[in-house]
């Protein structure tokens, strides 16, 4: 049976390159797939710490956190499509309206 | 042979791969496609948790809804192959220290919890009783979290109507 650490250390490895690839990304979609990526590693965390502890809090936690990531999905894509309506690009580097 | 840990390593490994190959995909369709399989092993992973229902609502919701409006919306602008040559944002430096800051962080605090060994005793033991872990989800949720329950719910609405607002065909005055 894996224990507690490796879950907690599994879960370290996807917040970081999920975090990676939030900062360094040029193409919105990929950075809103990379929340979604942060987002997995914490189910994978609460969900461990909820079977190591015998509580289910955890797993209603990770409950929330799918209808969460629906919602944010949801505002997200509409807004890149927004976005993409309003000044034809996706590429974080090329929206520069607001430069000086 | 410790068949968990073996099948515990499998679906970390995999999980880790396709996450990097997604990241760092030229194509967002392959992006997207990788990140499923991403999700797929993480239901297992899930399932090696006792958690059965959340494995359920893990591939209906994330692999059945979520995934598919992302591939969407890469079908619906058209997205082609990135034809620069570099696909991250040129500011090497600013990455580096923004990356080494949050990633710190976040590993400090983690390790931290590691340490404590969080040994607290729940309200209820579960799956002792020849209860399955779906019938503690549902009496939880509907008996201690039924108003955050209900607040998702709503939280669903708006995002929904947020959605088709944000969408919809602006009728310019002429």
């Amino acid at each position: 049976m894996p224990t507690l650490e490796q879950y907690v250390i599994l879960s370290i490895i996807l917040l970081l390159i999920g975090l990676f690839g939030f900062i360094s990304r040029r193409n919105l979609i990929v950075i809103l797939i990379s929340i979604e990526i942060m987002l997995n590693g914490l189910i994978i965390l609460f969900a461990a710490l909820s079977h190591f502890t015998k509580d289910i809090s955890g797993y209603i936690i990770v409950f929330f956190i799918i209808a969460m990531a629906a919602a944010e999905a949801a505002i997200g894509l509409s807004l890149v499509v927004l976005i993409y309506k309003r000044l034809k690009t996706v590429y974080s580097d090329e929206i520069t309206n607001f430069k000086g | 042979m410790n068949w968990d840990l073996v099948i515990f390593y499998y679906l970390a490994i995999a999980m880790i791969f396709s996450s990097v190959f997604a990241i760092f995909s030229r194509h967002p369709v392959y992006t997207v496609l990788l990140v499923l399989v991403m999700i797929v092993h993480q239901a297992f992973l899930l399932l090696t948790l006792g958690a059965e229902f959340l494995t359920a609502v893990q591939i209906i919701v994330y692999a059945g809804a979520i995934l598919v409006l992302f591939l969407f919306v890469v079908y619906l602008i058209n997205l082609r192959k990135e034809t620069k040559k570099n696909i991250f944002i040129r500011k090497v430096s600013l990455i580096t220290i923004v990356f080494l800051l949050f990633g710190a962080l976040l590993v400090k605090n983690l390790l931290i919890l590691i340490s404590l060994k969080p040994s607290f005793k729940a309200y209820l033991p579960f799956n002792v009783e020849e209860k399955s872990n779906v019938w503690w989800i549902a009496n939880y949720l509907f008996k201690n979290y039924l108003l955050q329950f209900e607040i998702i719910g709503v939280i669903l609405l708006v995002a929904i109507l947020g959605a088709v607002f944000l969408i919809r065909k602006v009728k310019t005055a002429e």
